[in-house]
């Protein structure tokens, strides 16, 4: 039991601790204040405490497929939150020292949601298993393990982005963000294949045997990059839209609507 | 200018079409059922159809919740103790596809197996 809880909260942290460094890291080159996390963490909590006390009428909803539609709401509003964040950062050029009130709160959104969604699966798990005798210390213990090895690769991505030039720890962010925000969206297609809103269709390629889903290295990039052993052509499609859309916006707030340093 | 019995008669027509379209089309899934009772999947092996969508049942009848999990077929669905979850699967190409319980994959383990022939 101690080791399946390391494992099952580690994967459920792993992706929303990855986002909150990248966008932690964000925050110490473009000035954002450190109020916006307070507020996710508190929207999150919140959340999914209340959404993993509601799963069982929420899954009952929409003919037996709402947990995978509110899932996939969720994925797409972080999608969005994302495009916004890519969008407001690629503006900056130079140090403006002017705070931008849009930029924090996109983040925020985004943790919020992402939090919100794997902490219900983990406060499900956890207060599900506490309540059997045999199970509560492993669970506890395991858990506790879990989020600190989830949160300390989180840290790392913090501190290997704060080491850089602000310039190119900027790019690097939005890249890694748009890895983020496309993982989003093969995500929410996914669940919206499984509820039957979307057509299942034969897998595209299949590189299980080269790189497995459940090997350590298959898990880290799937919780980083999105990876899929074997996508179907709607599944890579929605990816590549979702990555390019990230570009798009990068693109969009450096050339179109930029803001320039004062020279004042 | 404009035939009405025969403008009348092409959407009678277009009607029913569609309505034979829309009832192959939206032909029902089988459904198969899987209960989960002591972390264990009962029955831990079915058999499907190939190239069929079929409905999946999961019921649990533990108190505990349980998450439905199979990198495989790419499914994922908690399942709170004590209720049932739909999960659509296939069509799928005949081969074997396993899934577990991630709250319990020591015990809860259980696969697919898509065949070719018609056989449940």
């Amino acid at each position: 039991m101690l080791v399946n809880s390391v494992i099952i909260v580690l994967r459920e942290v792993l992706e929303a601790a990855l986002m909150i460094g990248i966008l932690l890291a964000v925050a110490r080159h473009v000035p954002t204040g450190r109020r916006w996390l307070l507020v996710a963490f508190v929207l999150a909590l919140g959340g999914a405490v209340a959404y993993a006390r509601n799963l069982a009428t929420v899954s009952a909803m929409f003919g037996g497929v709402g947990q995978e539609l509110l899932n996939a709401g969720m994925h797409l509003g972080v999608f969005a939150a994302l495009v916004v964040v890519v969008f407001y950062i690629a503006r900056r050029h130079g140090d403006v020292g002017e705070r931008s009130r849009v930029l924090p709160a996109a983040m925020a959104v985004a943790v919020a949601l992402a939090v919100a969604q794997e902490g219900s699966e983990v406060f499900i798990y956890v207060s599900g298993f506490l309540q059997v005798e045999e199970f509560a210390s492993g669970v506890t213990l395991g858990s506790i393990a879990g989020a600190g090895i989830g949160f300390s690769v989180g840290v790392l991505f913090y501190y290997a982005l704060v080491g850089q030039p602000e310039g190119r720890a900027r790019w690097i962010a939005v890249i890694l963000l748009a890895f983020a925000a496309a993982n989003m969206c093969i995500q929410a297609t996914n669940l919206l294949i499984q509820a039957d809103w979307l057509p299942s269709a034969a897998p595209l390629w299949d590189s299980s045997a080269l790189l497995p889903e459940d090997s350590l290295v298959g898990q880290l990039l799937y919780a980083l990059v999105g990876y899929e052993a074997t996508p179907s052509a709607l599944e890579a499609g929605t990816y590549g839209i979702g990555f390019a859309f990230i570009l798009l916006a990068a693109f969009a707030g450096w050339w179109l609507f930029p803001i320039e340093e004062a020279h004042a | 200018m404009i035939d009405r019995k025969r403008t009348a008669r092409l959407f009678a027509t277009a009607c029913a079409v569609f309505a034979i379209l829309g009832t192959t089309v939206q032909a029902a899934p089988p459904v198969y059922e899987i209960e989960i009772r002591n972390h264990l999947f009962e029955p831990d092996e079915i058999t499907i159809p190939a190239n069929t969508k079929v409905k999946l049942v999961v019921i649990n009848r533990d108190p505990t919740p349980e998450e439905f999990e199979s990198f495989e077929l790419n499914r994922e669905k908690v399942i709170m103790g004590g209720s049932r979850a739909i999960i659509f699967i296939g069509p799928l190409p005949p081969g074997e596809y396993p899934f577990f319980g991630e709250f319990n994959p020591d015990t809860a383990l259980g696969k697919i197996i898509v065949s070719d022939d018609d056989a449940g």
